[in-house]
């Protein structure tokens, strides 16, 4: 009898052990994931993806699907790609961006590409470090989608496909993991298929108009060696178009404003005064169909942006001294300010602009709306 | 009978070799290379901070202050060291002012001499690989069909209340310059870091000292880049 009493307990304690092992195994337990294969230009050069986001199909799949869903908004009607429209390269034709309260935001909207190279800080004025840590910003903000991530996560986590969705990609549902899949999938958004890429590779020639935007697009003019230039370079590097990316190389002060009007930008993140006034330089990719220009989006056209180079420069006190020296012409140096191309120049550099155009990026169907195509029962 | 002449050398040869031991086990393992920028003997404090003009009238600032070193060795008689894929951009706008290269897992007590240079190499200053600091798509690359900047000093002049602004942008293969300098205990402290000046002033104050009114810029006239480069040879030492 005792000994019965003695198997029976061992079997007891043996069971506990066996269950509770199965339960920390399965809360612990990592989803399967594959990771994404993607490919991108050598001259794009190293890319960094965060060691706590690995890229995955699972998040990916899970981010796109956040991203043009309206549920991420207070009133179920914005999304990310309200903002952000492929057919724009992610942008949405605005000056200013507006969202859930109908007021006019401060900033235009960035356009998404090539995300996984150039500039670490994201927004116009660097406010965030990562693309995780941008991603649940506008979430929250009161005025773009106005969420409480607490009742989202609610919100999400009664709708099947994303109870499916966060557990192949995270194993749990988690601001984390919307930050985390948001950022995935924007990541996925590579444009490497333009007219200049195709040169590049050895594809096709440009223009001779093209061809000769495309040296004033790479030139810084010195006037003592009789080099003319655009001066695009100093701020926008060659391959990638976008600003740079080691600490704050990517971000400058390109005379829009006097001091009296010059915003914060990149001041409001490091509180160094020479950083009042300095913005991002974004990418040129393309920049066609990314119109309006500059971070308040005040210039409709390229032709305006043009001119703004060529004589519109306004002085302050951080505007960059590569913007104030770089001029065509010798003997105009620190009175106006203006590169001092001629029209024909101006015209052929908004030339080679146009073949920073990639097609097949707008298109590419894997950054499309995966609600309208049926994609919900994957 | 062993002599105790015999025993006395006996414990001398294990107590030197033992203080031999112990000594090379507490010599650092890694060496520092600490870069401080100046103006002359000052130090430099970009942005806000105004120096004369070395070679004419009014005063300077200076915005932005990096430059390539590349192709570091460290030599003795037998063996040297050599860096792979050794191209470092100095800069001094992050953290406390000065600029790092740590070269693991080196006894600094083998070497005698440390050799770098000013610059970017023909080889890697022709082509658009991405190796060390050197990157294509860097504010230091030109464009693919001239290469790097070597150095990048920006910043602005004031004379007579007008400001005009400073370019220099110092490429080109001729003006990539070899430094060496000796290693030994004066020049080596005991945690393995050495100290190096890197005097922007020497860039100008030359046999003929350069006035930045004169040359407000120098980006690819062949004879103001020499000019500059040529203070490439005193513009780092050991301090």
């Amino acid at each position: 009898m005792l000994k019965i009493k003695f198997l029976a307990a061992v079997f007891f304690v043996f069971l506990i052990i066996t269950v509770a092992s199965i339960y920390l195994y399965s809360m612990n337990k990592q989803p399967d994931t594959q990771l994404v294969e993607f490919t991108a230009p050598f001259v794009f050069g190293r890319f960094q993806i965060p060691e706590n986001n690995p890229l995955t199909v699972e998040s990916v799949k899970l981010g796109r699907h956040l991203f043009y869903d309206p549920i991420l908004s207070k009133n179920n009607k914005v999304s990310c790609a309200s903002c952000h429209k492929q057919s724009l390269a992610f942008t949405d034709g605005l000056a200013l961006s507006v969202g859930v309260s109908g007021k006019a935001l401060s900033f235009n909207s960035m356009s998404l590409v090539n995300l996984m190279w150039g500039p670490r800080h994201f927004f116009w004025d660097g406010r965030a470090s990562s693309l995780e840590n941008q991603a649940l910003q506008p979430i929250e903000h009161i005025d773009e989608m106005g969420s409480n991530l607490a009742n989202l996560i609610v919100e999400l986590s009664e709708i099947k496909i994303y109870q499916t969705l966060f557990s192949q990609a995270y194993g749990e549902l988690s601001a984390a993991g919307i930050a985390k899949a948001l950022a995935s999938f924007q990541r996925t958004l590579i444009s490497s298929n333009s007219r200049y890429d195709k040169f590049l590779r050895g594809e096709v020639s440009l223009s001779e108009d093209e061809e000769f935007g495309r040296k004033l697009f790479m030139a810084h003019p010195d006037t003592k060696v009789s080099l003319r230039g655009g001066n695009c370079i100093d701020c926008h590097s060659q391959f990638l178009t976008s600003g740079f990316a080691s600490v704050f190389d990517g971000f400058s002060n390109n005379g829009l404003d006097e001091d009296i009007n010059l915003a914060e930008g990149l001041y409001g993140l490091t509180k160094l005064e020479a950083h009042r006034g300095l913005f991002k330089a974004p990418t040129l990719r393309n920049i066609a169909v990314t119109s309006p220009y500059m971070h308040d989006g005040r210039f409709e056209t390229l032709e305006e942006v043009l001119a703004h180079y060529n004589g519109g420069i306004k002085r302050s006190k951080t505007l960059s001294p590569l913007i104030i020296e770089a001029d065509n012409l010798s003997d105009t140096k620190a009175e106006h300010i203006s590169l001092n191309l001629e029209p024909h120049e101006v015209a052929a550099i908004i030339s080679f602009l146009h073949t920073l155009t990639d097609e097949s990026f707008l298109t590419n169907e894997a950054f499309s709306d995966p609600f309208k195509k049926g994609e919900l029962n994957d | 009978m062993i002599k105790p002449s015999k025993i006395i050398g006996l414990m001398s040869v294990v107590l030197l070799m033992s203080s031999i031991i112990i000594w090379h086990n507490t010599l650092p393992k890694q060496i520092t290379l600490r870069f401080y920028p100046t103006i002359g003997d000052k130090p430099l404090e970009l942005n806000n901070a105004r120096y004369p003009n070395p070679g004419g009238e009014g005063d300077f600032t200076i915005r932005d202050f990096q430059f390539f070193i590349s192709n570091l060795e460290l030599i003795n008689n037998r063996n040297n060291y050599t860096e792979h894929e050794s191209y470092h951009l100095a800069r001094f706008d992050v953290g406390k002012g000065y600029y790092d290269v740590i070269i693991p897992d080196v006894s600094v007590g083998k070497f005698q001499q440390l050799v770098f240079n000013v610059g970017v190499d023909r080889k890697a200053n022709g082509t658009i690989v991405v190796a060390g600091d050197l990157d294509p798509n860097s504010r230091m690359a030109w464009n693919w069909q001239v290469g790097y900047k070597f150095l990048l000093l920006e910043g602005s002049l004031f004379t007579q209340g007008k400001q005009k602004p400073l370019v220099y942008h110092i490429g080109f293969n001729e003006s990539y310059t070899r430094l060496n300098f000796p290693l030994n205990s004066n020049t080596v402290s005991n945690d393995g870091t050495i100290e190096l000046k890197v005097d922007i002033l020497a860039l100008f104050n030359q046999a003929e000292l350069i006035d930045m009114n004169e040359i407000p810029n120098v980006k690819f006239d062949p004879e103001d880049v020499a000019k500059i480069a040529n203070g490439f040879q005193n513009f780092i030492s050991i301090l």
